[in-house]
């Protein structure tokens, strides 16, 4: 729909931007500077493609793309080349959770000084305030964000007489009925025993928050009360056998998704993108997308975030001003944010990108592997959910890592589920203070 | 004073690289473990400070035991193994089997270990593996990847990876038993398991001790297995002492802590090595 524009509103540009109603073309910065060349690493599928766009709107800059691993194989390079001064890339893909550990080693540059902080409209505001932890220094672009919805296989609902749960309680009745009438043969759903931010978010979900600082001293609390409600609930189903442990991103997981053997995954904004180019044809259209189940029915609508990412650009950077351009034009640039959504399944940070009707088309994937439904309105909904204020500590690498081992001792039985989270709280927490930081368990 | 030089001259293309890459990282690790480094902010030197921390790091701790364990269980077994095929192999007739035996058993050690690991991740997977698919037909259902299952498939990799080298070992130490011995045993009478238990046994005893002595130090330092298996199971960071070290350093970033790990890591193998060394010159007073 086009809008006359009132010449007065004209004037006052951030004003437009700040509506997401109008897809307007925000005035991105010119680059004037010599030819360059930037290194970027990325794992997003398809970012080639929104690279080569980028290029042609700025024909001076060039940009070597690479896939370096994704998450922590990622990260683990950069942090080396960070550490050894050299080998480092221009521009990397980072994930929220893990930036203040980047920021806090010293490897980021802040982005204020080339000019990004005005550019803070155009984001939805949780990301801005995951980029821009202490509110002034400027450490990343955001990219998008994972906000949950529920991805479930409609015929198998179907086929079973199950109702799209609303609510958890109804998620644990709709459990226990598949088991029952499938004769154990088909999981409800899937619990990702080896991703904190997963079990994080679901919390976030309910108002669980992990760390709280004030200046320098911090307060931690990985063992909050609605982190133990989420562990406590799925533990329950887990052990009924109602629920599995595939973990996320292997091959076993993948087959029994291609076998029909889970009905359900509460899934981020970005993982229908990745369902449908994991699954290619099978089981195509027969998914569907629904809001996240809430733990009271009728009340304030919430959810909460996995994962998500931003473009950094590290201190090694010989034409920082260029890499600052090209992160915020890949991420908030209204072809960059439709290449993204189609290729990668990017879910935009960027504002006004969640109404570009490329993310609402039927006959593009991922919405056509989801039997053409308007995913993006479901996710739109789920993203307005999350609560906005979310801090990550610096030593998140450290308590990502040690969740795993809690969450496997509880999955095998040897802890009980909200007790792990007691464990993964103690582990932390001195990990934390042998680092020197000054923290408290809460 | 030219010809006193000569000798070291040869030398030196081994004493260059040796000096450079390990006496000198060795050095370099030493020197790093001193230190406390936040980030990229200055180091500061702390003394033994990093050392007092591995000495009650739980994490370290747990890594040491079940290595411990597992050691334990697996150097024995494959020990015996190779003892076996050893005998079997000397106790062969035709020269043209034993070479091929010999050489079929030490195959799986030319093969690098990342490929090995990847190789049996794969048969170790459920869906994909072929074993899984006979045993689920048989309605066992065993998960080789799980938390109880991981340290048994990790033993079998490394039994598969290491038996032919150890068999390799004790089949040189009974080729060279001089045959007049098994001559005169035959003379006196000596049944063929008297000439295992009575000259074939003794004869490879110090390589058998060498051969665990090897062992002892390789399982310490067990890490491109667990390292790849990563990829496709939940495997602790602290399985062995080496994962731990890498992920203290390339995940977490904590360099100067990880070198303070590694260089207590040397001491500890090195102790270890100490000990069975003693251990052989004891024995060869004994026998």
């Amino acid at each position: 729909m086009k809008i006359p524009l009132p010449a007065r509103l004209l004037a006052v540009p951030t004003l437009l931007l700040a509506s997401a109603a109008l897809a307007q073309t925000p005035a991105f910065p010119a680059y004037s500077g010599p030819p360059v060349t930037l290194t970027f690493w990325s794992w997003v599928p398809g970012i080639d493609k929104t690279v080569a766009a980028f290029e042609k709107v700025y024909p001076k800059i060039h940009i070597k793309w690479s896939n370096v691993g994704s998450g922590s194989a990622e990260y683990t390079k950069l942090l080396t080349a960070l550490k050894a001064g050299t080998g480092a890339p221009d521009v990397a893909q980072v994930e929220y959770d893990f930036l203040p550990d980047f920021i806090n080693y010293g490897g980021l540059v802040n982005l204020t000084k080339y000019g990004m902080s005005k550019y803070k409209s155009l984001f939805v505001p949780w990301t801005w305030g995951q980029v821009s932890p202490q509110g002034s220094a400027v450490y990343a672009i955001p990219q998008d964000t994972g906000p949950f919805a529920l991805n479930y296989r409609a015929d198998i609902f179907k086929k079973y007489g199950l109702a799209v749960p609303k609510t958890w309680a109804q998620f644990a009745a709709d459990a226990a009925k598949l088991k029952r009438e499938s004769g154990g043969k088909i999981y409800f759903s899937d619990f990702f025993s080896t991703y904190a931010p997963w079990v994080m978010g679901l919390a976030w979900a309910d108002g669980g928050r992990f760390w709280t600082h004030s200046g320098h001293t911090w307060t931690q609390s990985l063992n909050n009360a609605a982190a133990k409600r989420v562990m406590s609930f799925w533990g329950k189903l887990v052990k009924a056998g109602e629920v599995a442990t595939l973990p996320d991103f292997t091959s076993e997981l993948n087959s029994a998704l291609a076998k029909g053997q889970v009905a359900l995954l509460v899934q981020a904004a970005w993982g229908p993108g990745s369902l449908a180019s994991t699954l290619g044809s099978v089981s195509a259209g027969d998914w569907r997308a629904a809001p996240l189940p809430q733990w009271t029915a009728g009340g304030h609508f919430a959810s909460g975030n996995w994962g998500g990412s931003s473009d950094v650009v590290t201190i090694q950077s010989k034409h920082k001003q260029a890499a600052a351009i090209f992160a915020l034009w890949i991420n908030a640039a209204p072809t960059a944010v439709a290449l993204n959504w189609q290729n990668g399944g990017l879910f935009p940070a960027d504002r006004a990108g969640l109404s570009l009707p490329a993310l609402h088309d039927p006959h593009q994937n991922p919405s056509k592997f989801f039997g053409g439904q308007n995913i993006a309105q479901i996710y739109a909904q789920a993203s307005r959910g999350v609560p906005v204020n979310f801090v990550w500590a610096p030593w998140f690498l450290y308590a990502n890592n040690s969740f795993n081992r809690y969450a496997a001792a509880a999955v095998s039985g040897k802890m009980g589920w909200a007790a792990s989270l007691d464990a993964w709280q103690n582990d932390v927490l001195s990990y934390a203070k042998g680092q020197g930081y000054q923290v408290k368990g809460n | 004073m030219r010809r006193r030089l000569t000798p070291y001259l040869f030398l030196l293309p081994f004493f260059i690289p040796f000096l450079v890459f390990y006496v000198a990282s060795i050095l370099y690790a030493v020197y790093l473990s001193l230190f406390v480094q936040h980030g990229l902010r200055p180091p500061i030197y702390v003394g033994i400070q990093n050392y007092l921390r591995v000495l009650s790091d739980a994490n370290f701790g747990s890594s040491l035991l079940t290595i411990l364990k597992f050691g334990v269980i697996q150097i024995p077994l494959m020990l015996l193994i190779a003892l076996l095929l050893a005998l079997y192999l000397d106790g062969l007739k035709s020269a043209g089997w034993r070479a091929f035996l010999s050489g079929s058993y030490f195959l799986p050690y030319a093969m690098p270990s990342v490929i090995g690991g990847l190789l049996w991740g794969y048969l170790y997977s459920k869906g994909i593996s072929p074993f899984d698919q006979v045993l689920s037909g048989l309605g066992l259902k065993l998960n080789f990847l799980g938390s109880r299952g991981l340290l048994w498939s990790l033993g079998n990799i490394i039994t598969w990876t290491w038996t032919g080298y150890n068999m390799v070992i004790l089949y040189a130490a009974l080729r060279s038993v001089p045959a007049e011995v098994y001559e005169a045993a035959r003379i006196d009478g000596a049944t063929s398991g008297q000439v295992v238990r009575y000259i074939k046994l003794p004869m490879v005893a110090p390589a058998l001790l060498l051969a665990a002595l090897f062992s002892v130090i390789g399982t310490l330092q067990i890490f491109a297995e667990p390292f790849v298996l990563q990829s496709l199971t939940y495997v602790p960071t602290d399985l062995t002492p080496n994962l731990y070290i890498y992920v203290t350093a390339f995940n977490y970033g904590n360099f100067n802590y990880a070198a303070a790990l590694a260089v207590s890591l040397s001491v500890i193998t090195f102790i270890f090595s100490l000990a069975m060394l003693w251990l052989q010159s004891w024995q060869r007073r004994r026998w």
